[in-house]
């Protein structure tokens, strides 16, 4: 099994469970909503910089380029349009919704961030966000409801069975106790995680993880904590000790969220909240959003609970997968405990869930809940899977832009005539996005990076040169001469053009 | 330099010194005062409830599995004197000391129902073991 959405590092409505209100609806007129999604996008923190990076500051969070808060969210993306910019934007968007009911605060003082800090959490910002997120979570999470079945479990043991064949088919079997997962510490390197090794930047393409995961990692169990009030019985007192465990029991060097700062510093990559804001791909927004908005919206709580037993469970052979990887890719020097920690305490995190948590509910609840159970397990591996997509889709892609430069050279003249010129100089903002059709992008004059991953080497384009960027994949462009012109058009392509 | 402490077992079971915590324990019809913290994570053994032989304790945060006779093994030295003891904390620590009484879950019969009823702590999960941890149990609220 290989873990890539990164965070999930961490739930068609079943009858029977009055799940239909998950996504809330009619909360302000559309014209409202579309003026307070405009307004959102143009505050200051919301807008891009020129920096690639962002450090010493987590309410820096670019949403876009100009004109992202323009964009109609009425209709909800499809399946088909789960890597689009679409839902690169409204994650972004979201993200920073769940996150501003989050303490975050620089580590090297608040004093140069003072302003910002009023205005990410001021009256403003949070009126605004209020009237957004609804559409917002409809457009992103409403797919869910199309794409992912509805398995015919109804009672605890066809539970019990469920929940074993599906972790089993997800190479997560459980021991021979049949109540924890089965951790093979010495397994070889498959999947994404060989992909990773074995391609020609290994380095950049485990950062790219890394820089997945740190979009939960860095604020590690904070969506779970909203689960920990109020009173749900012995479930309730399960959980905690998760929490416990992944907060360090008070000890904040033994807090994951910590050590994984450490396995980041270790092999180079900033530890800032955030830093790679730029580099999160759409699937990675979408899958942490799920767990906060499950979390925010305590309807969602049954499908957190699964999910979470669901991915716990995985995360066990899943982190030694990772620990194995990072450790062929970058040698000694990475400091892998976060990931020896998890595959340990996840075989017991895996246990809890599912007996206490899971099975749990389900005993004190009854079959009533049981459907949406399962739907946050079934939604989990919808996401997991359209994760490991992305993300395999994006470093083949950054691994080959020479490759891609020379098809983009090939397929210069076959482009639409749709051509958009832009100028680009080194101290202009900088943003990632992502596009809905094929693009070449070409240089017409001076030379440009393309920010393709996080890396101090990054691809450079100099006049003349023609790039293919297929559909969904991440990228900036950047000036490396005093100005740069680029034009983009469309390319339809067919499957021999690669 | 040794301190000494002297304690009421009828009205404290648990001294804490600085951070690190002690309860009494009762095992072979003895009293002992032992370090509550489990070797696996420092989950509270105070609260742990006893195997069904009743030779080991089950930890309440990962259910692992800690021998009572690896339990008693923590002790501090102390003379009892009925419910007098008089207890030799570690030395070289001058960390502040407190004595109080809380909940003891540790020793209650392995089938002792919870105080809210609901039955002890095995009720409601299957044995599941890695290493040294096994059933988790459900640790009486």
């Amino acid at each position: 099994m290989t873990i890539t959405t990164g965070p999930i590092t961490t739930g068609t409505t079943p009858a029977g469970m009055a799940a239909t209100g998950m996504v809330t609806t009619g909360a302000a007129p559309a014209a409202d909503v579309s003026a307070a999604l405009a307004a959102y996008c143009e505050q200051r923190i919301f807008q891009p910089t020129p920096d690639v990076y962002i450090t010493g500051n987590p309410f820096q969070r670019p949403i876009g380029p100009p004109g992202a808060g323009a964009r109609d969210f009425s209709v909800p993306a499809t399946e088909a349009e789960f890597l689009g910019s679409g839902q690169l934007i409204a994650g972004r968007v979201l993200c920073n919704a769940y996150e501003s009911d989050m303490i975050l605060l620089p580590p090297a003082g608040l004093a140069t961030a003072k302003a910002d800090f009023d205005l990410f959490y001021g009256d403003e910002v949070r009126r605004l966000r209020d009237v957004v997120r609804p559409g917002l979570e409809r457009y992103a999470f409403s797919f869910l409801d199309d794409a992912v079945p509805a398995p015919q479990v109804r009672t605890l043991e066809e539970l019990q069975e469920y929940f074993l064949t599906e972790v089993g088919a997800a190479g997560a079997p459980a021991d021979a106790s049949s109540g924890n997962p089965a951790v093979d510490a010495g397994a070889p390197m498959a999947g994404t995680m060989r992909l990773i090794a074995e391609c020609g930047h290994p380095e950049e393409a485990a950062g790219l993880h890394l820089i997945q995961l740190a979009l939960d990692a860095l604020t590690e169990a904070s969506a779970m904590a909203r689960n920990l009030g109020g009173s749900y019985g012995v479930e309730q007192s399960e959980l905690f000790k998760i929490f416990n465990d992944e907060f360090g029991y008070g000890v904040y060097g033994a807090k994951h969220s910590t050590i994984f700062k450490e396995m980041l510093a270790s092999v180079g990559l900033r530890t800032d909240l955030h830093a790679y804001w730029n580099f999160y791909l759409p699937s990675s927004l979408v899958g942490v959003n799920y767990f906060n908005w499950l979390t925010e919206d305590h309807r969602g709580m049954f499908r957190y609970m699964a999910a979470v037993t669901y991915l716990e469970w995985l995360f066990a052979q899943g982190f030694a997968d990772t620990g194995v990887m990072l450790r062929a890719v970058y040698g000694d020097r990475v400091d892998a405990k976060y990931c020896d920690e998890h595959a340990h305490i996840d075989v017991h995190h895996g246990r809890m869930t599912y007996e206490n948590l899971l099975l749990g509910l389900a005993r004190a609840h009854g079959e009533i809940v049981i459907p949406e159970l399962v739907r946050g397990i079934e939604d989990t591996k919808l996401l997991l899977r359209l994760g490991d997509e992305d993300f395999r889709a994006q470093i083949a892609w950054a691994d080959a832009l020479d490759t891609y430069t020379e098809a983009g050279a090939r397929l210069a003249s076959a482009a639409g005539d749709d051509a958009a010129a832009r100028t680009l100089r080194p101290g202009d903002p900088f943003s990632t996005g992502v596009r809905d059709t094929d693009t070449l992008v070409e240089v017409t004059g001076g030379e440009v990076e393309v920010h393709a991953w996080a890396t101090e080497h990054p691809h450079r384009l100099g006049k003349g040169d023609v790039l293919l960027v297929p559909k969904s994949r991440l990228h900036g462009l950047k000036a490396a001469s005093g100005e740069a012109r680029v034009t983009v058009r469309t390319i339809e392509r067919t499957s021999n053009d690669d | 330099m040794t301190r000494v402490i002297v304690m009421d077992l009828s009205r404290h079971n648990t001294v804490m010194v600085g951070h690190d915590r002690y309860f009494i324990l009762q095992a072979d019809g003895r009293r002992l005062l032992v370090r509550d913290y489990c070797p696996h994570r420092g989950g509270p053994l105070s609260l742990a409830r006893r195997t069904p032989d009743g030779r080991r304790l089950s930890c309440p945060w990962h259910g692992t599995k800690v021998g009572v006779a690896a339990v008693q093994r923590t002790c501090l030295p102390m003379v009892l004197s009925g419910d007098e003891a008089v207890v030799l904390l570690p030395e070289g620590e001058d960390a502040p000391v407190s004595v109080i009484r809380k909940e003891v879950l540790a020793n209650l019969p392995p089938d002792a129902p919870c105080a809210d009823g609901t039955g002890g702590p095995n009720t409601r999960t299957t044995g599941a073991a890695t290493g040294d941890a096994a059933t988790t149990g459900t640790p009486c609220p």
